[in-house]
């Protein structure tokens, strides 16, 4: 296979800022008033790195990864911060080098979307589309088939089905091929949102293994978005912990997992029931998610969390580093207690 | 599936029994064509409920846990078998009821859905959702009946209940709606509940408190729960005993403790094995199987996962699909070769 036809991720030396999100700040216009969806969010992904985001629905992980594609609706405005990739700014682009660089440079794995394939072409054929369009020499028929043979069997799809149509496809078959297109055009940066959510655990199982040996194999960047925690536990080596519209916090996997610093994160993690581990009572986090269009003084936090006083309903508390890699974004950080792992 | 039943449920008079129970859909090519073709949607299940006992059925999507659970509702008529409710000392098949009975089963037997955005009628109040069962078994008096939904509205965390009682449901968050769906269920203080992924549309905060209050008010209104999930963790926490599901079966069913431990069927072996752990530093014993689940369309008489199963043998290949084996303290799995 002639070079240009590698499958590779074209971020850059391992370990090197890729993706960097500054104090970025997202409303939504609405007739009831602004929604603040993302607030002040600062996040860097390092090449070849596989970071999640986790929080409920509403907390503005999603709008994150819209703004990262920009691909959102009309009623948003992006107030201020910025989105660098590679050192260049997504947010001053215009619309068509914006649409240059996805799929090209940024591409997604979207939950669902496995039922956005066209049902009336064939799989093979509508990667073949994405090709045209976004990689950068023209290919001949045959150097795109054989790209495509080379995805699908890195995503664990025997090359010949790239001829059936999608009703021919499992679910799971069809979220493979999601993925093949995804890593196409040999993309920096992919972001997953719920890439397994729609799916059975089993299959869920074989799609996160899949994903996570091509992150490794080609050390591809990817930006995991779930609700699921122990998804964002399988796959990831950092994370941030979403609430609100805010990162309350970000650290290694295995640091926010055994010692979470944000209450938020502590009840979160506290609230997850486990099939291993001996059976506990899990501790319900008391009331509902806030409305974001008047979100809550201070600590967007503080209407539910245990350990709130005076100071967390009037002042906001900055992201502050607390360990190597470790930030969080609470004034009571020192009260909340470890949890440790799982016991076998 | 001949053996009779050695459960831990057998010891005391079940409350539910369900027995040889079928439903297949017909699947024909052309509508005045009788069909020749069926999906075997849940074939030849037994189990039982005993009073007070939660029982959760898991499985993945399309193994027709959620048919069992609307055939024990009746919102789905059985094909054939038996489900056997206890009422007041007597059992009474209700796959076979009368047309005229059915208030008296509905007394008895409610369902809570996965859905409260689509379960409640969004032109009803609070109170007209709550009561209507009230109203439909003739209970009580007007004022009788608005005390009654008030109580429930309280015990279900809908407090004050006078602010509730008179919402519509757009006015509710989801957890709140839930908790209208868990006060309509109750409300005539039903003896068996069947709660179909009760929580799995909730966000993980909102799900635990859901959860928790359906503990609880099993406890205190004495209610028996068939649980059905996809989700092994939340089996865990929510039930006594846990059957596992494949494409119309049962292929095992224990203790709840007792199948996470020591599961014995392969297939539920590949399914705890698939389950993603809360803890990066744990590493999961991984259990392969191939392919994805199907329909059983047209079933071979044999063993239903045997395309799947890494130990099928001639066996498999050529006898009836295996019943029950008893391993003790309620542990039955139906696998030749365990």
């Amino acid at each position: 296979m002639a070079q240009t036809l590698e499958i590779e991720s074209r971020g850059g030396k391992a370990g090197t800022p890729l993706l960097e999100v500054q104090n970025l700040v997202m409303h939504y216009g609405t007739k009831e008033g602004d929604v603040s969806a993302v607030e002040d969010v600062t996040f860097t992904l390092n090449n070849g790195e596989a970071i999640g985001l986790v929080g409920e629905s509403g907390c503005g992980k999603t709008s994150i990864a819209l703004t990262l594609l920009r691909l959102l609706p009309d009623n948003s405005v992006v107030k201020s911060g910025d989105v660098r990739l590679d050192g260049e700014s997504l947010i001053g682009l215009d619309e068509e080098q914006m649409r240059r660089r996805r799929w090209r440079d940024i591409s997604m794995v979207f939950q669902g979307a496995m039922n956005s394939w066209n049902p009336v072409y064939r799989i093979g054929d509508q990667i073949r589309e994405a090709l045209r369009l976004h990689w950068p020499e023209t290919l001949t028929y045959q150097e795109e088939t054989e790209r495509i043979a080379a995805l699908f069997e890195l995503v664990g799809l025997n090359p010949a089905t790239m001829e059936r149509y999608p009703h021919e496809f499992s679910g799971g078959m069809r979220q493979r091929a999601v993925i093949a297109m995804a890593l196409s055009c040999n993309p920096k940066v992919i972001i997953a949102d719920e890439p397994t959510t729609a799916l059975d655990v089993i299959v869920q199982d074989q799609i996160l293994r899949e994903l996570k040996k091509i992150q490794k194999e080609l050390g591809m960047s990817i930006i995991y978005i779930s609700h699921d925690i122990a998804v964002i536990a399988e796959v990831t080596e950092r994370m941030g912990v979403m609430y609100a519209g805010k990162l309350v916090e970000l650290g290694s996997t295995i640091e926010v997992f055994h010692r979470p610093k944000h209450p938020y994160s502590y009840l979160l993690l506290k609230s997850t029931p486990s099939i291993t581990g001996p059976r506990r009572k899990l501790a319900p986090l008391e009331g509902e998610p806030p409305n974001l269009i008047e979100p809550p003084s201070g600590c967007r936090f503080h209407p539910r969390c245990p350990f709130a006083t005076q100071q967390c309903i009037d002042e906001d508390p900055p992201l502050t580093t607390v360990g190597e890699g470790h930030s969080v974004a609470c004034w009571h950080w020192q009260e909340v207690p470890e949890i440790g792992g799982l016991q076998k | 599936m001949t053996e009779p039943m050695t459960d831990i449920a057998a010891k005391t008079t079940p409350l539910v029994k369900v027995e040889n129970l079928r439903k297949l859909y017909p699947v024909s090519k052309n509508i005045f064509r009788e069909a020749h073709d069926f999906v075997h949607a849940v074939d030849d299940i037994n189990f039982e409920i005993a009073p007070g006992e939660s029982l959760g059925l898991v499985g993945e999507s399309g193994c027709g846990k959620s048919t069992t659970g609307r055939m024990l509702t009746k919102l789905t008529d059985a094909t054939s078998g038996q489900i056997l409710l206890d009422d007041k000392g007597e059992l009474i098949d209700i796959a076979h009821i009368q047309r005229s009975d059915m208030r008296r089963f509905r007394r008895r037997v409610q369902m809570i859905f996965q859905d409260p955005f689509e379960s409640l009628n969004p032109r009803r109040t609070v109170y007209d959702t709550v009561a209507e069962s009230l109203t439909v078994q003739r209970i009580g008096r007007v004022q009788e009946r608005e005390e009654r939904v008030a109580e429930l509205l309280h015990r279900v965390g809908l407090t004050p209940p006078e602010s509730f009682l008179f919402r519509y449901p757009h006015e509710l968050s989801g957890g709140q709606r839930q908790r209208v769906a868990i006060a309509r269920a109750l409300v005539i203080d039903p003896t068996f509940v069947v709660a179909d992924e009760p929580t799995s549309m909730l966000d993980v905060s909102i799900r635990i408190s859901i959860m928790d209050l359906m503990l609880k008010l099993a406890d205190e209104f004495n209610v028996s729960y068939l649980y059905i999930t996809h989700d092994l963790a939340v089996a865990r926490y929510m039930c006594d005993r846990i059957a596992v599901m494949y494409l119309g079966k049962i292929v095992e069913i224990a203790p709840t403790e007792e199948l996470l431990a020591n599961p014995r069927h392969p297939y539920t072996r590949a399914l705890l094995s698939a389950v993603p752990v809360p803890d990066p530093a744990y590493k999961r014993e991984r259990v392969d199987i191939k392919g994805g689940i199907s329909k059983a369309l047209n079933p071979p008489p044999v063993c239903r996962f045997i395309e799947r199963c890494p130990r099928a043998t001639d066996q498999c290949r050529t006898s009836d699909h295996p019943g029950f084996d008893d391993l003790g303290n309620g542990h039955l799995v139906a696998c030749y070769n365990l």
